[in-house]
């Protein structure tokens, strides 16, 4: 691979590649399951070192007084997804968004307490770096109007001030793709417009977007809500896939999702952070009342 | 089905009878007609004024028409008076000057203008405070409306004469003296008024554009790691480039035509600004086909001079026409990637 003229994107997946069991399994896993879904057993889920790579210290956010987010402290490791669920307005979105310092562009916001990444106080980071470090996918998949190429090119592009030519981008572009699980795909179509793609398809691009600047954290924004249930097995694939190379956070309405994707699961409930725990301990010995009649489906 | 219309025109037509029996019908046959009819109408309009200008093209030669050579503004004195016999007709004119006047103030104007408004509508979409915002607004879409003859009248009371005092001094009055007289009336001032003429429009086409690119594509370029600024370059603004093609064509269109501004500001002399002049250039008059058809318009009725002014009016109509079809074309190759799935 080509040097980049600008400051080359840090390569540290290819290591993890050679010694990650999670690929083949999950793929045979999904070839498997035809398109049923078996909800308890989910994919197999090798074990991974979990390292941690964010933490928010009792964290709230407030839009013009009105508290969004109350204290939350969790923990984001790599080699575990962490799902959080809860009802509509919980405050999961705002938590998530407040992560990559998103929640920040609306101008009646405020924050108290502290985020760290890799033991730093997001504060003391650039703001584009830190959103660098820390992906995001929406709930609508946001393709730009470009090509393939170019959506996965715009971030690279777009880091340095001299912008590398397409022949030194595109490797770059393939592997991101690849993680993505989009490769095979699109791999002859890549200067198609991205937004001729199915849904699914557009999903996956805007993970393999984020994928492609080499981010420590995805945070994931209800990324199936928009999709149908062959395209939200294919992205639960890529999450499981992808929770040995980078810490994955996912917010989801769907309680199967989290119990097939997640390995941690925070119940949020008005802002509170209700109860936090491994998916055995908060689907099926939950300690508070109000995650027990979430999760058995009482409100919601 | 089957109502039928009891008083008014459409019931005593018995031959829309089946053909238009419901409304919505009637309707489309009303609308069709109407549409119809003014293409028709613009279809005459343009056939009429090829035909009065073709004698014009004819006597001259297509490209000489367009070349140069002679003065210009002495041709058409020549032309207004020929001889009133048919046979002897006058129809020899050079029309470089008006050309060269035309494309030096329209493009000026245009380029600063698209530069300007782009950079104002992304002010006032991204950056603006929401009060400066709500006032910026309505003031361009207000500046848009103001009729071109208020801009020519404070360029030729105020403007022409702030030229003519602060920067025409005896020394370049000098240097061109043999050639052409400066009076304040120059390309700098016309290109000046006709781009704060056309700027508003433009800046309102752009930023109801800028408007309409959805957020969640600004908002996946800034999670990225880009900043505001470069999210509203590299992802709002080129998802707009077509709308921004627009607002040029349209305003193109519109500096084409305009007349009695120009008439008022740019010089009124059939004279080509020539670069070599150096600074000079810029205080130099010119005269566009448009100004130069307002100025004219008292020969009409000689038959030669009529047809030597229709065939100006007959570059401008060509030149807005495929201006348009330049546009659409534009339009379409920047589309490509903004189309959704069809």
């Amino acid at each position: 691979m080509e040097k980049l003229n600008t400051p080359p994107p840090v390569r540290r997946i290819s290591p993890d590649k050679k010694s990650k069991p999670a690929k083949p399994s999950s793929t045979t896993a999904a070839s498997k399951r035809n398109g049923k879904v078996s909800v308890k057993t989910g994919r197999s889920r090798p074990k991974v070192e979990s390292i941690e790579r964010m933490r928010t210290v009792d964290l709230g956010i407030a839009y013009g007084g009105k508290s969004a987010v109350n204290g939350v402290s969790l923990q984001i490791k790599k080699g575990e997804v962490l799902a959080l669920i809860g009802p509509s307005g919980c405050g999961k979105t705002t938590y998530l968004r407040s992560l990559n310092l998103l929640v920040e562009q609306t101008p009646t916001a405020t924050r108290t307490g502290k985020i760290m990444l890799d033991g730093e106080d997001v504060d003391k980071l650039e703001l584009t770096e830190l959103r660098r470090k820390v992906g995001m996918v929406f709930q609508q998949p946001n393709p730009f109007p470009m090509s393939i190429f170019d959506n996965i090119a715009y971030g690279i592009r777009e880091r340095g001030s001299r912008k590398p030519t397409r022949r030194v981008l595109k490797p770059f572009v393939e592997e991101a793709l690849d993680r993505a699980n989009l490769l095979e795909e699109v791999k002859d179509n890549l200067s198609h417009p991205a937004l001729r793609l199915s849904g699914g398809q557009q999903q996956r691009l805007c993970i393999a977007r984020s994928l492609a600047v080499e981010p420590e954290v995805l945070l994931l924004d209800e990324p199936c809500s928009a999709l149908d249930p062959r395209s939200t097995a294919a992205i639960e694939d890529l999450v499981l896939k992808l929770r040995s190379e980078i810490a994955i956070v996912i917010v989801t309405h769907n309680m199967q999702q989290a119990q097939r994707v997640a390995d941690r699961v925070a119940f949020m409930y008005l802002g509170d952070l209700v109860e936090e725990g491994t998916v055995t301990q908060v689907f099926d010995k939950p300690q508070q009342k109000r995650t027990r009649d979430y999760v058995s489906g009482d409100f919601g | 089905m089957g109502i039928t219309l009891r008083k008014g025109v459409f019931s005593r037509l018995p031959s829309l009878k089946g053909v238009a029996s419901t409304p919505d019908q009637r309707a489309e046959l009303m609308l069709g007609a109407l549409a119809v009819g003014s293409l028709v109408l613009i279809g005459f309009m343009i056939a009429f004024v090829m035909g009065e200008a073709w004698p014009s093209f004819a006597n001259n030669g297509f490209f000489k028409w367009f070349g140069w050579g002679g003065n210009t503004d002495q041709q058409l004195e020549g032309i207004f008076n020929s001889p009133g016999d048919p046979a002897s007709y006058v129809y020899e004119i050079r029309t470089f000057p008006l050309l060269y006047g035309t494309i030096l103030i329209t493009g000026g104007a245009v380029i600063i203008a698209t530069v300007l408004s782009v950079l104002s509508a992304v002010f006032i979409v991204e950056f603006a405070p929401e009060a400066l915002r709500r006032a910026l607004e309505p003031i361009v879409k207000l500046l848009a409306a103001v009729p071109s003859v208020i801009y020519g009248l404070i360029g030729v009371l105020v403007i022409v004469p702030f030229f003519d005092q602060v920067f025409i001094t005896e020394g370049a009055k000098e240097s061109v003296q043999y050639v052409i007289q400066l009076t304040g009336s120059n390309i700098t001032v016309a290109v000046f008024i006709l781009t704060i003429m056309i700027a508003p429009i433009m800046i309102a086409i752009v930023v109801n554009a800028l408007n309409s690119v959805p957020d969640s594509w600004s908002q996946g370029a800034i999670a990225l790691g880009v900043n505001r600024w470069r999210a509203m370059w590299t992802v709002v603004v080129r998802a707009a480039r077509p709308a921004i093609v627009a607002a040029a064509v349209l305003a193109t269109a519109r500096a084409l035509g305009e007349a009695i501004m120009l008439s008022m500001v740019s010089g009124s002399v059939s004279f080509s600004p020539n670069p070599l002049d150096g600074l000079i250039f810029f205080l130099e008059p010119a005269r566009p086909y448009a100004p130069a058809i307002v100025e004219n318009s008292e020969g009409l009725t000689i038959p030669p001079f009529g047809q030597t002014i229709y065939a100006f009016a007959a570059v401008l109509l060509f030149s807005a026409g495929m201006l348009s079809f330049a546009g659409w074309f534009i339009r379409q190759k920047l589309r490509k990637y903004t189309l959704t799935p069809t």
